[in-house]
């Protein structure tokens, strides 16, 4: 596979002025607006669900050492507990990159950690106890995706009925609530327009953008009723199974009005666009569908989109949850839930994508996060506290593996549950370089 | 000519002169737009932003925070109060220093600002309603005098009553600094020699009110969607 090089875009999107350029490591799929760490990821934050009758039962933002040498290098360094509870779960820096926002999908509750006074040793810095009552009925904030001077927020729900109706929230970097965008439904597509047959649903999950098209996505999952429970019931349940997001929609980013709804049946979950100049692409999985989609822009300049290839055996369920794209936007790490897998795509055609490595993390596996060289790869475990698998099955972890260009090679491994830390989510590097 | 006097020299003769060919660029293609037309139009297309800005009023821009008062000093030395010169105009503020050097920071949005300054004459009546400007987070060298001989293209120009006012400021030192800095969330980074500033390129858009209404970093700095931005700001403030 042909890698090219990739340190014009890796300058172009280095925002710090005056620091001089070094090598450059990362992981590929937050914001652009923010800036990157040059040199080697020192440290890991994971965003933690505490367990009844475990450790302290507390959420946490637990700090992975991983600086190359160090000698507590692949171990749990520091843990700061939040007082409670809240179905942790994704989370994102500041367009500064020196406060981590996390959010609980359950009480609502938004944790903004100070990570650079220490970046060893993050500390909380403020709770926001209100979104739901600021942003005027959103429920479930989930990804957190910086903007210079604030951050956008995808609901996942409302306090109305709890189904999957929601909107964009937006706080200013202070904390301070600005504005709610709802998303687009069938009674009101707020000028939108429904492509293919698509019905507007309203549902939320990722956003992601690409600023030199003006281009916003946002894709759609499921409501409070449907994440805050039991799996197995929920599976059984078929007018549950109905509630599930089948739409990806197309924003204008600087306006967050809706363009365009697309029909992606099946829960599409992660978007990530490339780094690459020219390229005009995103791609996004379906969790129940279990595909890769595409959303594109065509010859006319017109997006659309489309499924561009299975991931695994559909008829199986795998349930596909994070993906990472990788800083050349050649290949695709794709991690499936139900079989605990990692499967590798060479998107370097992104219409026709190819799996050309897989291999089990364990017995589930939910986020993977890579290196802006893409030389190292992270694996955690959890999904939601009521979908994680029971028994000896729950595995809890933070993996670490080298990618050596044809495998994974084993590198550490923290078992959660042996230090009864809890629920292991999503993952976001630090470095002291930042702050220089 | 010890060092801690050749730098300021240099500065006061490079920077006006770096500015007044700035300057000659823009005159290749001013004069062309219509003064019906979209603030935005008088500004060519840059490959780098890959889209047209959505009409001027067509959508909201709510308010982020009231941005921060305090005591600076313009290049008479006059002491004079931020909320006072920003309030009853739409501002536009970036915080810069006069001996950056990356492409990708001050320089990027001093050119940018010049763009607007010189285009502005193209827009009647603008001059009233909006203004340009730029703080100094390098106090330290960056005194009265330097920025005074940085706002030379500016105090010379012969067309200055036809465009956007442009006020070049800078404080007393960190104390009077910070406050502004923490107010409207620019982050700085002094490295210990003072040297080098790392910080994040920002502009500001700030109403008449004094309330910050949008923030713009690397990727953003267009100046069509600025001055779309100020348009909408502009048609509000005037409920057309």
């Amino acid at each position: 596979m042909k890698r090219r090089e990739f340190t014009g875009l890796a300058a172009a999107a280095l925002a710090m002025g005056g620091l001089p350029l070094r090598g450059f490591a990362d992981e590929t799929c937050q914001s652009p607006y923010m800036p990157m760490i040059t040199g080697h990821e020192e440290y890991i934050y994971v965003w933690t669900l505490g367990v009844e009758g475990m450790g302290d039962e507390q959420d946490k933002l637990v700090t992975v050492d991983v600086r190359p040498g160090s000698d507590t290098r692949g171990e749990v360094i520091n843990s700061v507990s939040v007082g409670g509870r809240n179905e942790a779960h994704h989370g994102g820096f500041s367009a500064d990159r020196r406060y981590f926002w996390a959010g609980g999908l359950d009480t609502n509750r938004i944790f903004i950690f100070d990570v650079h006074s220490d970046p060893s040793n993050p500390t909380l810095h403020k709770v926001i106890d209100t979104f739901v009552k600021d942003s005027g009925g959103v429920v479930g904030p989930h990804t957190f995706f910086a903007l210079p001077g604030r951050m956008l927020i995808t609901g996942l729900s409302n306090d109305d009925d709890h189904g999957g109706r929601t909107a964009l929230v937006e706080y200013n970097d202070d904390g301070d609530f600005v504005a709610t965008h709802w998303m687009p439904t069938e009674a009101d597509m707020q000028g939108a327009v429904a492509v293919d047959g698509a019905v507007a649903d309203g549902y939320g999950y990722d956003i992601r953008a690409l600023i030199r098209k003006n281009i916003m996505l946002t894709s759609s999952f499921t409501g409070w009723s449907n994440y805050m429970m039991d799996f197995g019931q929920m599976l059984g349940d078929p007018e549950a199974m109905k509630r599930f997001g089948n739409t990806i929609v197309q924003w204008d980013l600087h306006t967050r009005q809706p363009r365009k709804v697309f029909n992606v049946p099946g829960a599409p979950l992660e978007i990530r666009f490339p780094w690459g100049a020219n390229a005009n692409y995103a791609f996004s999985t379906t969790a129940l569908t279990s595909k890769l989609w595409l959303i594109y822009e065509d010859d006319t300049g017109e997006w659309q989109a489309k499924d561009v290839g299975d991931i695994g055996n559909p008829a199986d369920v795998p349930l596909p949850v994070d993906i990472s794209i990788a800083a050349d936007d050649q290949t695709l790490w794709v991690n499936t839930f139900m079989d605990g897998m990692t499967r590798l795509f060479d998107v370097s055609d992104p219409h026709n994508p190819r799996m050309v490595y897989e291999k089990v993390i364990d017995r589930q596996v939910n986020m993977v996060s890579q290196s802006w060289d893409g030389e190292r790869v992270y694996f955690t475990s959890s999904l939601l506290a009521n979908w994680d698998k029971k028994g000896d099955d729950n595995a809890q972890y933070l993996k670490a593996y080298t990618w050596n260009g044809s495998e994974l090679i084993d590198d550490f491994e923290i078992d959660f549950n042996a230090l009864k830390l809890g629920r292991a989510h999503i993952m976001r590097f630090g470095s002291a370089a930042l702050y220089a | 000519m010890r060092l801690n006097l050749i730098v300021p020299a240099l500065v006061s003769v490079l920077v006006p002169a770096v500015f007044l060919v700035l300057a000659g660029w823009q005159f290749g293609w001013l004069g062309a737009s219509s003064p019906a037309a979209p603030y935005a139009s008088v500004f060519p297309p840059d490959e780098s932003f890959q889209f047209d800005p959505p009409p001027a009023g067509s959508y909201d821009l709510p308010v982020i925070k009231q941005a921060p008062d305090g005591r600076v000093l313009d290049i008479d030395g006059q002491v004079r109060s931020l909320s006072g010169i920003t309030g009853g105009k739409v501002s536009l503020v970036s915080f810069v220093y006069l001996t950056c050097g990356d492409v990708n920071g001050c320089p990027l949005a001093m050119s940018t600002l010049f763009d607007i300054y010189y285009a502005s004459g193209e827009i009647p009546g603008l001059r009233d309603r909006l203004q340009l400007l730029t703080i100094s987070f390098d106090p330290e060298r960056d005194t009265v005098e330097a920025i005074d001989a940085f706002a030379y293209p500016i105090r010379n120009d012969g067309e200055a009553d036809q465009r956007v006012p442009w006020q070049v400021l800078t404080t007393a030192g960190q104390t009077d600094l910070q406050p502004i800095l923490d107010g409207y969330g620019q982050v700085v980074d002094r490295a210990p020699d003072q040297d080098s500033i790392s910080h994040l390129l920002r502009i500001y858009l700030v109403d008449g009110r004094g309330q910050i209404r949008n923030v713009y970093g690397l990727g953003l700095i267009d100046p069509r969607l600025l001055m779309t931005d100020v348009e909408t700001l502009l048609m509000q403030e005037s409920g057309t």
